[in-house]
């Protein structure tokens, strides 16, 4: 008995054992690298051919950097480098990824990243008081492992004070006004950007003005409003079911109410009332009654996306794309039928894949960080003749991400937000509605919204000059006594070659070149000063463009 | 000599810098001029048009609440909704502005006042928004900010000092270059009166010098292969930021270059010295620069609240006309005063006014806009525009031809549709010259 049930633990540890309802029976579900080997292979038969000029697997050190950044969104200190190059293990790479999905970091990491996708499109600046409550939710459901159907649904169907219900956030960003909404919601979870017919026929889908209108019927009634008593300052999301009175003149002018239909603009009269719409869903034509209530509305429509098709492979195109560096569909927020995808079914087993493992985002993290694509060298983003997967493609860190791997590289805890001189936080608040804490500050001068096209996100001379010349990181950069990290160092590491191996692992997690090691000697040796020397070397590694690249 | 110009045009389009026909044109005429490799009539053909845009400029004064009308440009002392402001002639016969704002009204000769501006957007964000942008935000098109597009169209394109600079202001729906890319960002001063953050070296500049360099040669291992890309991009960041803060235009943000009569006559305030500045900066070269004053949503106090904020323009918008024209440079520098509304007729409970987009008025001066006009009219009370009434397309459309810029230019998007610089409206004709 005991031995039998031995076993069962030692199988649901393998993952062997689909977890599941216990009425459903059970499917064996692949591992992650047997799946990825199969992506492997798809990708061979359909995009590769013989004379493919593939990047050659990534060496451990700059797999680990990868991996780090990529799912806990820091670099790996030395001591981390070291021990992961030292381990003899064939299956330490898995391992790595298993070992950083149950992280607490990973869902902060990602947390931090929809907070971006979805704040960075916001219609309002107050919208951004959702962030924090946001983050906070959204890591919890990450680390569970939460299905992504769930999460959806959840974003979907939020309702409540946007401080408590960080699942408010898309309605609230778009300030509860039904069109905005409507394509928020189809751009992020469908990748379908079916908003373009809002105002006439899409110039190159299929979708018609209608079936856009038809999609904002599902969510007329939402309002987002203002609370402001003596104990309270927020803004909530409700249901407005009011009975269908007389018609206002222009109901979609004001996001303050909801409305109980939606109605679709007549265009050659803005002041007309328009069209009333039925809610319908574009992709499967299925369809609810006018009067319906809003949470039936959104309950129906949310369960209506997760089940369809496009849901799965939007999430699979977003998240290859970030860890391979190219998505099988660009941009990665508008895919669907009517794009051609440079992989078609490479995307579609995965996409598939994805859905039979219960929208399991973790499993999808392990299956994609497993394939060659992923672990290969990286090269110049291709040109659109060249050979798409051929190699990773080096990615900007984000905004938090370069923010960590600052504070790991100088060894300095996150510090606190801003308080002025009486210890009270400062006065002036910010969008967030909070003081402004340092690493808010730099988002304002480093953040990106990570739905653009990423060979569009290029670096500002403000960001170059807050690196090079900012007063926390050139103090950071200092060798004073034991206070700072090169101080330390410099103490401990008598040798210039040892000294100048450590620097690099702080920084680029790997050991110099040959030809590295050299222009810095040579640069040691031209200078006396040895603290002025290594400050400059600090400086320059942090301040070079593999420092703030996931390379 | 067919073949050296098509040789610059060539090298132009092949640089790194965004460059438009007209650019390369102006830059072949330019170096062609020069070499003595052009005749005569080539460089007036090529010419013509350009030079009228060189150095063509533009100041936006944005009044962030929505200013009244009322209390501003479109007094009705004879009528209730007038409220207590009374009215003052300027020095434009049958020309009356609002009596707070007597410098003002002696360079009425240089300023138009557009009466009948018309919109239906009567919240902050989507107003400010749209008088940024000339477009109302739609998800998933990033448009640029109105001093993005200029910067993007006429901005010089070696040059070391930020071609779009905004001073103070810090409102997300002021925009950004959005899908132009952060080469056309506004390079954001919150301070006018010290210089812009992170420009001092860290270190002393022989160090400084050292520290590049290493640098740049540490670069060489990710820059070879696998970062190619990234390392050329970063070489030429590094070097653009260096260059800016050593470059001697850098004391173009210094106003303690200015006299103390200079300063006295902008007056000794953050608007003044914003004013200033953007005379400053764009003397140095840069195209385009924001000056922003907030605190114009007057729902209660209007007539004292307005009256303060007209304190705080009135000098320095005037001596601002006055200076940019006695220095020769108002004819190639459009100034723009304006915010994203205006305030209701009715005073209400509290004295105030509440937003109203229906009629309000904005001005413009310099640029070969024509001053002392007025273009539209409202009705007896304000309420209605009753004459020409002017839409933000129609503004914008008026701006960029101002500016020499062709308003159906269209950008490519970054989902690869392409927006024009303005959708629709009409160049008020009667304001060009």
């Amino acid at each position: 008995m005991n031995l039998r049930l031995g076993s069962w633990y030692l199988l649901v540890g393998l993952g062997l054992v689909a977890a599941g309802s216990a009425a459903a029976p059970a499917i064996a579900k692949p591992s992650p690298s047997q799946t990825a080997r199969q992506v492997d292979r798809l990708l061979a038969e359909e995009v590769f051919s013989a004379d493919s000029e593939l990047a050659p697997r990534v060496n451990d050190a700059t797999f680990l950097r990868r991996v780090w950044l990529d799912i806990v969104g820091d670099i790996p200190t030395p001591e981390h480098v070291t021990a992961f190059l030292l381990d003899p293990a064939k299956d330490k790479r898995q391992r790595v990824v298993q070992e950083l999905v149950a992280n607490p970091q990973y869902g902060q990491n990602w947390a931090r990243y929809w907070r971006d996708v979805i704040l960075s499109r916001r219609l309002e600046d107050r919208a951004a008081i959702v962030a924090n409550p946001l983050v906070v939710a959204l890591r919890e459901k990450l680390n569970d492992n939460q299905p992504w159907d769930e999460i959806a649904a959840e974003f979907i169907t939020a309702t409540g004070d946007v401080k408590e219900n960080g699942a408010t956030a898309i309605l609230v960003a778009q300030d509860g006004r039904t069109e905005e909404t409507t394509a928020e919601i189809s751009r992020i979870f469908l990748g379908i950007q079916i908003q373009c017919c809002q105002c006439h026929d899409h110039p190159y889908d299929q979708w018609k003005r209608e079936q856009f209108h038809e999609l904002a019927a599902f969510f007329p009634r939402i309002a987002v409003r203002p609370v402001v008593s003596p104990t309270r300052r927020t803004l909530e999301v409700v249901a407005d079911d009011r009975p269908e009175m007389r018609r206002r003149a222009n109901p979609n002018a004001e996001g303050r109410r909801g409305e109980p239909e939606h109605y679709m603009p007549n265009l050659d009269d803005p002041a007309a009332p328009g069209t009333r719409m039925q809610p319908k869903f574009f992709l499967t034509s299925a369809d609810l009654p006018f009067g319906t209530r809003d949470a039936e509305r959104r309950g129906t429509i949310a369960e209506w996306i997760t089940r369809n098709p496009w849901f799965a492979t939007a999430l699979v195109n977003r998240l290859w794309a970030e860890l391979v560096g190219e998505g099988f569909y660009e941009p990665i927020d508008d895919i669907g039928p009517d794009r051609e995808p440079s992989a078609p079914k490479t995307v579609d087993f995965l996409s598939r894949s994805f859905a039979e493992s219960g929208y399991n985002v973790k499993w999808l993290f392990r299956v994609i960080c497993a394939t060659e694509a992923y672990q290969r060298e990286s090269r110049p983003r291709r040109e659109t003749d060249g050979t798409p997967f051929a190699a990773n493609v080096a990615q900007p860190l984000r905004s938090d991400q370069l923010f960590n791997a600052i504070l790991t590289a100088v060894d300095v805890e996150e510090p606190e937000a801003a308080f002025n001189r009486r210890g009270r936080p400062a006065q002036m608040m910010n969008a967030y509605g909070r003081a402004p804490s340092i690493r808010q500050a730099f988002e304002v001068a480093f953040g990106y919204d990570p739905s653009d096209p990423r060979e569009t996100v290029t670096s500002s001379i403000p960001q170059a000059l807050a690196l090079m010349n900012g007063a926390r990181i050139n103090l950071a950069v200092r060798a004073i006594g034991d206070e700072t990290v090169l101080g330390r160092l410099l103490d401990e590491i008598p040798e210039d070659d040892a000294l100048i191996g450590e620097l690099y692992l702080r920084t680029l997690s790997r050991e110099p070149t040959d030809e590295e090691l050299g222009v810095a000697l040579e640069f040691c040796q031209a200078t006396k000063n040895r603290s002025a020397v290594f400050e400059d070397l600090f400086w320059a590694l942090l301040n070079s463009s593999e420092f703030s690249r996931r390379r | 000599m067919k073949l050296k110009l098509e040789h610059h045009v060539h090298a132009r389009t092949n640089c790194d810098c965004v460059v438009h026909r007209r650019d390369f044109l102006r830059v072949a005429a330019a170096t062609g001029a020069a070499a003595g490799m052009m005749s005569w009539t080539d460089g007036i053909c090529l010419s013509a048009d350009d030079l009228r845009k060189r150095g063509m400029a533009c100041i936006l004064l944005w009044m962030g609440g929505g200013p009244s009308q009322f209390e501003t440009f479109s007094p009705k002392p004879d009528h209730e909704n007038g409220g207590e402001t009374k009215a003052i002639s300027t020095n434009v016969p049958g020309i009356q502005i609002a009596d707070t704002l007597p410098h003002v009204a002696k360079v009425m000769d240089q300023l138009a006042i557009i009466r009948s501006m018309t919109s239906k957007e009567g919240s902050h964000p989507r107003a400010s928004f749209l008088l940024h942008h000339g477009y109302l935000p739609m998800g998933g098109v990033k448009f640029p900010t109105l001093g993005s597009q200029v910067a993007h169209q006429i901005g010089k394109p070696a040059f070391d000092l930020p071609s779009f600079v905004r001073i103070g202001g810090r409102r997300a729906d002021a925009g950004g270059a959005g899908f132009l890319g952060v080469d056309y960002d506004p390079f954001v001063l919150q301070n006018p009166e010290r210089p812009p953050e992170n420009t001092q070296p860290a270190t002393r500049d022989e160090r400084y010098a050292r520290r590049l360099e290493l640098l740049e040669r540490l670069e060489a291992d990710f820059g070879s292969v696998e970062g190619a890309d990234i390392v050329a991009d970063h070489r030429k960041l590094i070097r653009k930021s260096s260059d800016m803060i050593l470059s001697p235009r850098m004391g173009a943000f210094d106003l303690t270059d200015e006299s103390d009569s200079m300063r006295d006559a902008y007056g000794r305030t953050q608007f003044g010295a914003g004013c200033l500045l953007a005379r400053r900066l764009v003397e140095a070269g840069v195209t385009f620069v924001e000056v922003n004053l907030e605190g114009w949503d007057t729902h209660d106090d209007n007539f004292n609240r307005t009256a303060q904020r007209n304190e705080m323009i009135d000098q320095p918008m005037a001596q601002l006309v006055t200076d940019l024209r006695s220095r020769g440079m108002l004819e190639r520098t459009l100034v723009i005063w304006m915010g994203e509304f205006g305030r209701t007729p009715r005073i209400n409970a509290r004295a105030g006014r509440d937003h109203y987009p229906r009629a309000f008025n904005i001005s413009l001066a310099g640029g070969g806009i024509r001053g002392g006009r007025v273009v539209g009219e409202t009705d007896v009370g304000g309420v209605e525009v009753t004459e020409r009434p002017v839409t933000v397309p129609d503004l914008f459309r008026t701006v960029y031809t101002a500016l020499g810029i062709d308003a159906d230019h269209e950008n490519m998007s970054r989902i690869g549709r392409p927006i024009k610089l303005v959708d629709g409206g009409e160049v008020i004709r009667e304001l060009l010259g």
